[in-house]
């Protein structure tokens, strides 16, 4: 049963520093994601364990097995790419039964599994078409149910949904975890879209500038986030400059640049100290006092609306309120908001700015 | 500021239909979106607006001026396309000038123009980078400095903000539209994301297979959906198929296997087939009280802001609820749960000729 | 200003710009097409002629049959052997970085430029067993029968073709497919037989195409060739067939051109349904791909098999096609120097041969690029299809064949004076490197995304003005790698000015007579040739940096 292990893995092209020394554990059975901004080399480091490059430093380990001078096809894997790549000129029973019948598996039995992986994806009925044929989303099922056909344990997946419509990446993620978990696979995901993430994992890997930033469920890193990036990155979220003006039984008061006063619980700064305050726009609301703000827009998300606005100390600050009450405010309107002092998170005010921190390219 | 509309346009590709009696109006400085799956017809639309694809019979007009039968050049409108099409031998800085460079305009100008929109699209420090240099989100700003210096007084955005990360595409909804609003110009937007046209459009024009289907604002479209395409195509929706068996305020609609459910007022016939649709948010689930019927929790996945809940009702049909993150815990897989939603949340809608499952196909 | 742009205004209008496009088809048209193909009207106009000059004279049929089947046998040879050296050459091409690549790439192109007659000569004098005065002792003298020889030579012309029509097709294949493959479990060998090569069939036509052209239409370093080896007098080829006949034809017996006419017919016919023929079976021929054998072929995938396949093709391309194309230059320690030598008279011809190709490449760009244009930007409508079909006519006739025609059309075959003769070599020279020209630049831009046109055009620019601010700029090198290639084919050119015009003064004739008139003089024919080879070289080098120039800049 594979589980994988880098150790001190580092890929380096020429000057560039793509992957600087990860250390990483999969468990067996695992559906961890590894999600980042573009450049921050997680591509790099999924074609590291899938073989594709070998890396310039440290070791890879699959099943508890050095993979060093493995070449690909040894590795027993998944695989599937972002651009898909279905062989164009093979149907899709073709395509899925390509595994096999490297493997030496006889005609019929080439087409058996061929059946059987494709009604997992519910495609039985394009057995004969050619790739160019379907549209997007059913080529990337086609193209799992391929990757699947090997009977490999472990799953690697570079970007698969972000060549599709937003539409259809919503209903094949669901569709991906269902069946991951009902064969039992061990899954690595690759992804820049933290919703997909969330969604899919059962824990993720947060990487940027070729570094790993923090790991933890989704829920963990949505709800209490370790690092200031991954607070802005998983989720949307309001971040406020202050500092602690008093803290006691882990309630701290939180001074902002305008002089409205926050509270929030943690334990983890003393008087003094230079902070900053990640609140998620749902735990944001509207009261009696608080953080005065001018409303600068409001837009209609369906099941809420957002209110956009900017506060007193100059902070960009976005809430949200139920569909009801969404009439109840309008551009050019000043209310005072709180904040929900459980769910607020503080983090030490980092020395390159906020700005620089949270940096997304 | 001028209008754009688009009357009776037909366009056809041998077999495929890009454009069937597409009509279109959009006001003066407003920011509207076509919304549609791909294949809809939403980038020939555009090129038919602008020029640089020829119909085969309707009218265009730009600013009430029939233009039809005009270049492209001549029409006034600037297209912002998926790859941005930045010229790779020029900078920046010629790049943004290629409109007023075209139009000859006076070194004074053109230094003015430059330095204006350096400064709207927060590019002052890279003038003289080539395109190949810049990040994702630097080359759509770029691409759209040009477009604003052009003088085009349309702009026609496809899918700008594809190519770029999702958690990049949310900062930059913003930036787009408030400087759109901030120049007053108007914006026809391209898009297959309905959270990038619930943030971004004044308006949402609904387009599948080459025909617009609704248009109206985002809630209007949200909450008012004409078709179970557009009901489950901006917001998910769970559909319910069945008769009416009561009129009046409410309509009550009984399936197949005897559920009965409430839907809002509607104008559809006693005894007549229909499909109920409710907003997968809209979808209430308890753990008691009153229900239409009840589910199994399939699975319960976290999203972050809210909880995708997937259910089995009576065995085969699937429902989805949204509900908020705070709920996480308190419901596992297989849970027995109740699940209602507000009458005046349901719309009712005649069924479809072609079956419910051809109408709600994206692809 | 204002006058500026009313000019852009009109020259803008469609009616201009058709006009101007149908202009340039007509050129096409008349200058190119129809008096390539001129000859085969012949066989209906002048039947009574070829019935009694050819068709009834046993001795002029068995020459005829004999050097048709000499030219075909050596195609075919040619074809095979470039097939399988140059498929292993284009993969690393394409997929291998190494250092020292970039001069590969530079060294494979060599032999397009090179004049024909040089390298006849230099092949010859390599390989081939030579009559006692001139003998390079450096050379490897093992050869003696002219069919070897021919098929020795060829590979050199040829080889380039196949490897960059090749190379051309891999670097559209994703690799991709090949790497999921391999994740799928297939060894590299296993993944490159089953996946990638299948894909390979657009290309693999195109070469094959291109090769057997190029061999069936060789002449000048043929006839060098034949000139220089032992014992080969009687031996002719299509090409080498009408240009003795030629020679005849014009000086001494004007009954020749019924034969000239009747053989330049045949090559043509036969070489346009070869051409079709492979298109047709090369559609259903199905390579093997079914069979997998996974033991053997990760085998062979690893270890020292690789690197066996990838010396043993850089072997091959010094030995066969590098060794013999340079080998002239040792003729300069191994020859003695004449005191007679005719350098002004080389001087002459030089100047001439530059006229005509200076000519030939103004005229092929400035009505080349506008069809290439044309072309690209409309690939679903009928008449460009069509008129790209046509374009590679000249390309596939042999170039002998070509000559003769063009000098049957416009001066029905008969001998011209100077003036006239300069005229026709430019015509002729035209004909052929036309196509070059618009291959070239229509590639070039259809791997222009036209949305920067489009977009130039909503952002107010004139198709015009998009044109030359836009698309021009990201074409140039291409247009001028064109435009070198048309003006190094020209000044190597040797059948088709002989065909068109004997006596032509242009440089490759002038060696071709240094060496098959008598007194052989060849240390003057070994100088010429390390000039000519010397000056196309530069060229080529020029070609290299604009190409690879585009490439940095985008």
């Amino acid at each position: 049963m594979p589980t994988v292990e880098l150790s001190k893995v580092s890929v380096i092209f020429g000057k560039v520093v793509a992957v600087d020394e990860v250390d990483l554990r999969i468990h067996d059975g695992e559906y961890v994601t590894i999600l980042g901004p573009s450049g921050c080399g997680k591509t790099t480091l999924i074609r590291a364990i899938a073989g594709i490059l070998e890396p310039t430093r440290g070791e890879v380990f699959i099943g508890g097995k050095n993979m060093k001078d493995v070449p690909i096809e040894e590795r027993d894997i998944g695989y599937v790419f972002q651009n898909i790549a279905l062989f164009p000129n093979m149907n899709v029973a073709n395509n899925v039964g390509y595994g096999p019948r490297v493997h030496e598996k006889g005609i019929e039995e080439q087409v058996e599994i061929a059946r059987k992986y494709l009604e997992l994806v519910k495609l039985l009925d394009k057995m004969q078409m050619f790739p160019s044929e379907l549209c997007g989303g059913e080529q990337q099922k086609v193209s799992l149910a391929r990757a699947l056909a090997t009977g490999a344990k472990l799953l690697l997946l570079d970007e698969p949904l972000s060549a599709l419509d937003a539409r259809v990446r919503v209903d094949l993620r669901y569709e991906l975890r269902r069946l991951v978990k009902r064969l039992g696979l061990t899954t690595v995901h690759v992804t820049h879209d933290q919703e997909e993430a969330m969604s899919v994992s059962d824990r993720i890997v947060v990487m940027r500038a070729g570094g790993i930033v923090e790991t933890g469920t989704p829920a963990q890193l949505y709800t209490r986030p370790l690092d200031i990036f991954t607070a802005n990155f998983v989720g949307e979220t309001n971040l406020f400059e202050g500092w602690v003006t008093h803290c006691q039984d882990c309630k701290s008061a939180i001074e902002l640049r305008d002089g409205t006063i926050m509270n929030v619980v943690t334990c983890d700064f003393a008087e003094g100290e230079a902070v900053v305050v990640s609140v998620r726009p749902e735990f944001v609301f509207p009261f009696t006092e608080g953080m005065r703000t001018r409303i600068t827009q409001t837009i209609y998300m369906g099941n809420y609306w957002r209110i956009i606005g900017i506060a007193a100390s100059e902070d960009p600050v976005e809430f949200d309120v139920p569909v009801a009450e969404g009439k109840l405010y309008h551009e050019g309107q000043e209310v005072y908001l709180m904040v929900n002092p459980k769910a607020a998170v503080v983090y030490q005010r980092p020395r390159e700015g906020i700005a620089e921190a949270v940096k997304l390219e | 500021m001028p209008s754009v509309r688009l009357e009776k346009v037909e366009k056809r590709y041998d077999d495929i239909r890009a454009a069937e009696d597409l009509n279109l109006e959009v006001r003066d400085g407003e920011y509207l979106c076509l919304l549609g799956p791909t294949g809809a017809g939403k980038t020939t639309a555009l090129r038919l607006i602008c020029g640089l694809t020829d119909l085969d019979s309707g009218k265009v007009f730009i600013g009430g001026k029939d233009v039809t039968d005009l270049e492209p050049e001549r029409r006034g409108t600037a297209l912002l396309s998926q790859t941005y099409s930045l010229f790779p031998q020029l900078t920046v800085a010629e790049n943004i000038l290629f409109g007023p460079d075209i139009r000859d305009l006076p070194e004074e100008q053109r230094r003015r123009t430059l330095a204006n929109m350096l400064d709207l699209v927060r590019l002052t420090k890279r003038p003289d980078a080539f395109p190949g240099e810049l990040s994702g989100g630097m080359s759509q700003r770029t691409a759209l400095a040009r477009a604003l210096a052009s003088g085009a007084e349309v702009l026609l955005f496809d899918e700008p903000l594809r190519a770029l990360d999702a958690r990049l595409r949310i900062s930059l909804r913003h930036e787009l539209r408030s400087l759109a609003k901030s120049l007053k110009i108007t914006v026809i937007h391209v898009t297959h994301d309905q959270d990038e046209a619930l943030v971004m459009a004044d308006r949402i024009a609904l387009i599948r297979n080459g025909h617009v289907l609704q248009i109206g604002e985002p809630s209007q479209v949200y909450d008012n959906p004409v078709s179970p395409f557009v009901a489950n195509f901006v917001g998910q929706s769970n559909f319910v198929t069945g008769r009416i068996i009561e009129k009046g305020e409410k309509t009550v609609v009984r399936t197949e296997s005897g559920m009965t459910v409430f839907a809002r007022q509607c104008a559809m016939e006693m005894g007549e087939q229909v499909v109920v649709g409710v907003k997968i948010g809209n979808t209430e689930i308890a753990r008691e009280g009153d229900s239409f019927f009840e589910g199994i929790v399939e699975r319960v996945l976290f999203e972050g802001r809210n909880l995708h809940v997937d259910l089995l009702v009576e065995g085969t049909i699937h429902f989805s609820a949204k509900i908020p993150s705070w709920r996480l815990g308190k419901l596992a897989s297989g849970d027995k749960v109740m699940i209602r939603w507000s009458a005046e949340k349901a719309s009712v809608f005649p069924m479809p000729e072609k079956g419910l499952r051809e109408e709600l196909k994206v692809e | 200003m204002a006058r500026l742009e009313r000019v852009l205004e009109f020259i803008s209008r469609r009616s201009i710009r058709k006009g101007w496009l149908a202009l340039v088809i007509l050129f096409f048209l008349s200058f190119v097409i129809i008096p390539t193909i001129f000859v085969l009207t012949y066989a209906f106009t002048n039947w009574n002629a070829i019935d009694s000059v050819v068709l009834n004279d046993p001795v002029k049929m068995s020459m005829i049959t004999n050097a048709i089947i000499n030219s075909f046998e050596i195609a075919g040879f040619v074809t095979l052997i470039d097939f399988l050296a140059g498929l292993p050459m284009a993969w690393i091409m394409v997929r291998k970085k190494f250092r020292g690549k970039q001069l590969v790439d530079t060294l494979i192109d060599m032999p397009l430029v090179v004049p024909t007659a040089a390298l006849g000569f230099s092949a010859a004098l390599f390989w081939g067993i030579t009559p006692g005065d001139i003998v390079n002792p450096l050379g490897l003298g093992v050869v003696s029968s002219p069919l070897l020889l021919l098929i020795l030579l060829h590979i050199v012309f040829s080889y380039p073709y196949m490897v960059r029509s090749l190379s051309a097709i891999l670097e559209q294949i994703d690799q991709n497919y090949e790497t999921a493959g391999r994740t799928l479990g297939a060894s590299p060998l296993t993944a490159a037989r089953t996946i990638t090569l299948p894909l390979f069939r657009a290309g693999l036509v195109t070469g094959i195409i291109l090769c057997l052209a190029r061999s069936l239409s060789e002449t000048g370093g043929t006839v060098i060739a034949l000139a220089t080896l032992s014992g080969s007098g009687g031996y002719n080829t299509g090409p080498t067939l009408i240009d003795g006949w030629k020679k005849i034809a014009q000086n001494t017996d004007p009954n020749y051109n019924a034969a000239l006419a009747f053989v330049s017919i045949l090559l043509i016919i036969i070489a346009l349904v070869l051409m079709i023929i492979i298109r047709l079976v090369m559609k259903r021929v199905h390579l093997p791909m079914g069979k997998v054998w996974p033991r053997p072929e990760k085998l062979l995938s690893r270890g020292f098999f690789p690197k066996l396949k990838d010396s043993s093709t850089m072997v091959f391309l010094a030995v066969a096609v590098l060794l013999p194309s340079f080998f002239i230059f040792t003729c300069v320690f191994v020859f003695n120097p004449t005191s007679n030598g005719n350098w002004s008279g080389f001087g002459d011809s030089i100047i001439y041969s530059f006229i005509v190709a200076g000519v030939v490449t103004c005229v092929d760009l400035v009505l080349g690029v506008p069809l290439a244009l044309y072309i690209a930007r409309g690939r679903s409508k009928r008449l460009p299809e069509v008129i790209d079909t046509l374009v590679n006519i000249p390309l596939i006739v042999p170039t002998a064949a070509l000559g003769y025609s063009l000098s049957l059309f416009w001066v029905g075959g008969n001998a011209v004076n100077s003036d006239i003769g300069l005229l026709l070599v430019i015509l002729a020279h035209i004909a052929f490197t036309y196509p070059l020209v618009v291959r070239n630049v229509t590639g070039a831009v259809e791997e222009v995304d036209p949305a920067f046109e489009e977009t130039a055009r909503t952002l107010g620019a004139k198709p015009i003005q998009a044109f030359r601010r836009v698309l021009l700029p990201m074409i140039k090198s291409s247009i001028l790698a064109g435009a070198i290639m048309a003006f190094t084919r020209s000044l190597g050119e040797t059948g088709a000015t002989r065909a068109v015009v004997s006596n032509a003064n242009t440089a490759p004739n002038f060696i071709v007579t240094l060496i098959t008139k008598a007194p052989k003089d060849l240390y003057s024919a070994a100088m010429a040739c390390i000039i000519l080879i010397a000056i196309s070289y530069v060229l080529m080098l020029g070609l290299r940096y604009f190409t690879r120039r585009r490439k940095g800049a985008i």
